[in-house]
């Protein structure tokens, strides 16, 4: 008894003592011995929550906090002595300058990692912002290639860039049909004319002969669009096996909506980032336009039970499980993780935890994380299907929930 | 403004603000403060002297910016050079588009509608076009040298800015003192009138547009190197345009320090909601939209004019009194 008191007693002085050194050396020291004794870790949640974006960085910020107040009930960082998350959220207003603003203000508050930024502009902007103070970046969604590609040692990305997703969208399509007894040989490309659909468009005209495909017709149209009959009347009358759709939200619900109204039934519609293809709320609000779809998107690992656990509270909370939700989820899991091994909340520490990550207790279908310059190499899209009302995974078969529904009609 | 010591006093007190302030997140407001500033005064060589009200001078800031990031990134050219070269291009933009728009005689409303329309056509070609990367945009290589007019410490960002602010409030100084300045507001007033009197309206708003063009590209250009990435949205987006007029009209159209006093009002407004309102998304840009109104309610000539509102204010019940 008297062994442990005397023990506390040192303890005592010598946490006295170097909290006096540390107050003496300057205000930086400080935080290094609180976080020793488990104080909060600052984290930047940066989203565009208000501008065009708000919708999504909305989401994101939403899949974010839910994993902060999941790991902070859970007794916080232990290797850090049951540190708390302390979420500085930040919004980007849908501006990569706004988003570099928050960037300067993070930095200030003293994070230890920011986490988000949504679209690949702002990315590109805040983390190249973050690489000047060595501040770790974990880009939430930004599929554009070179977001990774610049050399950053800060910047880390847990989910697909397009090329992945462009390439597995191209082989599964191949897949699909292939074991369908190959039904599809005519294709109609519907594309939006910036680089995304400009370039899935051109990516698709140069691959999908050399599959045995067709492409009957490529037709660009600008965002937004607001009618496709004119559209939908040229499918109508080519009469393609497949038609893949390469649009944003709006738009694609649209085109989806035209080609049920004016009964164009092709054997599919398969679509690549399809902004409404694997969407909750375009299955719960057009169950019929939406029926049968496919697409190739960022998906969750339908067969882990956190991530059902995580759909469940989401969606109690009233809100759609969307790809900004689980992929920031997801985020700042693999945040925790590094902080975990990392024993310190010190930037160069975590960056090099992150670099090193092997984080493998997540909910998407990517396996053990592994980092090369940055990118998560085992991420990559889902096939999904819409089938009776839910969206389902139906590639690759490792996480598949059920089998392609395909030809449709 | 005859004297020249209030644009020095307020260059100098600005160029020592970075020996006072040190933190990156106050300096990295203020840049993009007098970035937004420089672009308002470009408009305001054009709308606020000469009376050409534009709602597309994206075309001069998004033509700088591509310019500059273009070629740096594809074909090598160094960072100064092609800095400079975006601020000719702006240059060459303006007098295409104001020879074609004031030749066909367009004015007021008409003038607004298609520089609105130059700047959607330029958006959407940017959108498409493989030199601008299409709707990736174009991403300047991070390279901290000063070779690359790429700086470590936001200061020097700053002082960079600064001087291109400070270039355009003298020009804008030297406009008011000059005949071309008498002639551009002689045109603003009357243009019928001073077309009469014998001043050549063509020119006189060509040569404003041109001015105008080259200050406002020199803000994207800047824009490029300090965020190094442009895309179609970015450059030509209905954002810059509305940035680079409501500027020098919350803080004084027509006056040398309007767009800087009205860039730092608005922006301040917006970081300040951003304070009083903390996390509640959007509810700083309601706050900043009622302050914003309340300023143009009492001050429609801008916060300058705002001494004069509010002289003739007190001054009008006494001039009542003895007209009665």
């Amino acid at each position: 008894m008297s062994d442990t008191f005397s023990l506390s007693r040192r303890r005592f002085i010598a946490s006295t003592a170097l909290g006096a050194a540390a107050a003496a050396t300057g205000t930086i020291a400080m935080p290094a011995v609180l976080r020793a004794q488990g104080a909060p870790i600052k984290i930047g949640v940066l989203q565009p929550v208000t501008g065009p974006l708000s919708y999504s960085g909305t989401q994101g910020q939403l899949g974010a906090m839910l994993a902060i107040e999941e790991i902070n009930a859970a007794g916080g960082i232990k290797s850090l002595g049951g540190a708390k998350f302390d979420a500085v959220v930040g919004d980007a207003q849908s501006t990569p300058a706004g988003g570099t603003a928050e960037v300067e203000k993070m930095n200030a508050a003293g994070v230890s990692c920011i986490v988000g930024g949504y679209a690949s502009g702002i990315c590109l902007a805040t983390t190249q912002a973050a690489a000047r103070y060595d501040l770790p970046y974990v880009v939430d969604v930004g599929v554009a290639d070179n977001i990774v590609t610049r050399g950053l040692k800060n910047t880390f990305r847990f989910g697909p860039g397009f090329g992945v997703i462009a390439n597995a969208a191209l082989e599964n399509l191949v897949t699909i049909n292939n074991n369908a007894g190959k039904p599809a040989k005519t294709v109609m490309i519907v594309h939006e004319d910036s680089l995304f659909g400009a370039g899935l468009a051109k990516l698709l005209n140069e691959k999908l002969p050399t599959q045995g495909f067709q492409v009957l017709e490529t037709i660009s149209h600008p965002t937004p669009t607001r009618d496709f009959n004119t559209i939908v009347l040229k499918i109508k009358a080519q009469n393609p096996d497949l038609v893949i759709p390469a649009n944003y939200y709006n738009e694609y619900v649209l085109l989806a909506r035209t080609m049920q109204q004016q009964q164009v039934k092709p054997k599919g519609i398969y679509s690549v980032l399809g902004g409404a293809a694997s969407s909750y709320k375009f299955v719960k609000e057009f169950p019929e336009a939406a029926k049968g779809i496919m697409d190739c998107n960022h998906w969750f690992n339908p067969l882990s039970d956190k991530a059902q656990a995580l759909k469940k509270t989401v969606e109690a909370k009233g809100q759609f499980f969307t790809y900004e939700v689980y992929l920031n989820y997801a985020c700042i899991g693999l945040v925790a993780d590094a902080l975990e091994r990392a024993g310190s909340a010190d930037r160069a520490k975590v960056t090099e935890a992150l670099a090193s990550s092997t984080w493998a207790n997540h909910i998407m279908p990517y396996g053990p994380t592994k980092f090369v310059n940055g990118q998560n190499e085992g991420a990559a899209p889902c096939n999904t299907q819409v089938q009776g009302n839910d969206i389902k995974v139906i590639l690759p078969a490792k996480f598949a929930d059920a089998k392609p529904m395909f030809p449709v009609t | 403004m005859k004297s020249f010591v209030p644009v020095a006093l307020v260059i100098v007190a600005l160029a020592v603000l970075p020996l006072f302030v040190q933190s990156n997140v106050v300096l990295n407001f203020l840049v993009v403060t007098l970035m937004l500033a420089l672009a308002g005064q470009g408009w305001n060589i054009l709308g606020g002297y000469g009376g050409q009200y534009s709602f597309g001078h994206a075309i001069f800031f998004g033509t700088g910016a591509y310019v500059t990031a273009i070629l740096q990134v594809k074909y090598g050219v160094n960072a100064w050079l092609a800095f400079g070269c975006g601020m000719v291009a702006g240059a060459v933009v303006g007098t295409v588009v104001g020879w074609l728009a004031f030749r066909a005689g367009l004015r007021g409303s008409y003038f607004a509608l298609v520089t609105l329309a130059f700047a959607e056509v330029l958006r959407i070609v940017a959108s498409v076009a493989p030199i601008t990367g299409a709707g990736v945009g174009t991403l300047v290589n991070l390279d901290m040298r000063f070779s690359a007019m790429q700086f470590q410490s936001r200061a020097v960002f700053y002082w960079l800015i600064l001087s291109l602010v400070a270039a355009a409030l003298i020009i804008t100084w030297l406009i008011e003192r000059s005949r071309f300045g008498a002639w551009l507001i002689a045109v603003r007033e009357n243009e019928d009138a001073a077309r009469a009197l014998g001043v050549n309206a063509l020119t006189v708003k060509l040569g404003a547009m041109v001015i105008s063009g080259v200050v406002t590209a020199a803000a994207g250009c800047f824009y490029v190197q300090y965020f190094l990435f442009v895309d179609s949205h970015i450059a030509y987006g209905t954002w810059i345009s509305v940035e680079a007029l409501l500027t020098p009209i919350i803080g004084g159209a027509g006056t040398i320090f309007g767009p800087l006093v009205g860039a730092l009002v608005v922006r301040a407004l917006g970081e300040g909601a951003l304070l009083i309102t903390g996390h509640a998304p959007g509810l700083d840009l309601v706050v900043f939209g009622m302050v914003l109104i309340a300023v143009v309610w009492f001050s429609p000539s801008g916060i300058i004019g705002l001494r004069k509102t509010l002289l003739g204010k007190f001054r009008r019940p006494a001039a009542e009194v003895r007209r009665g």
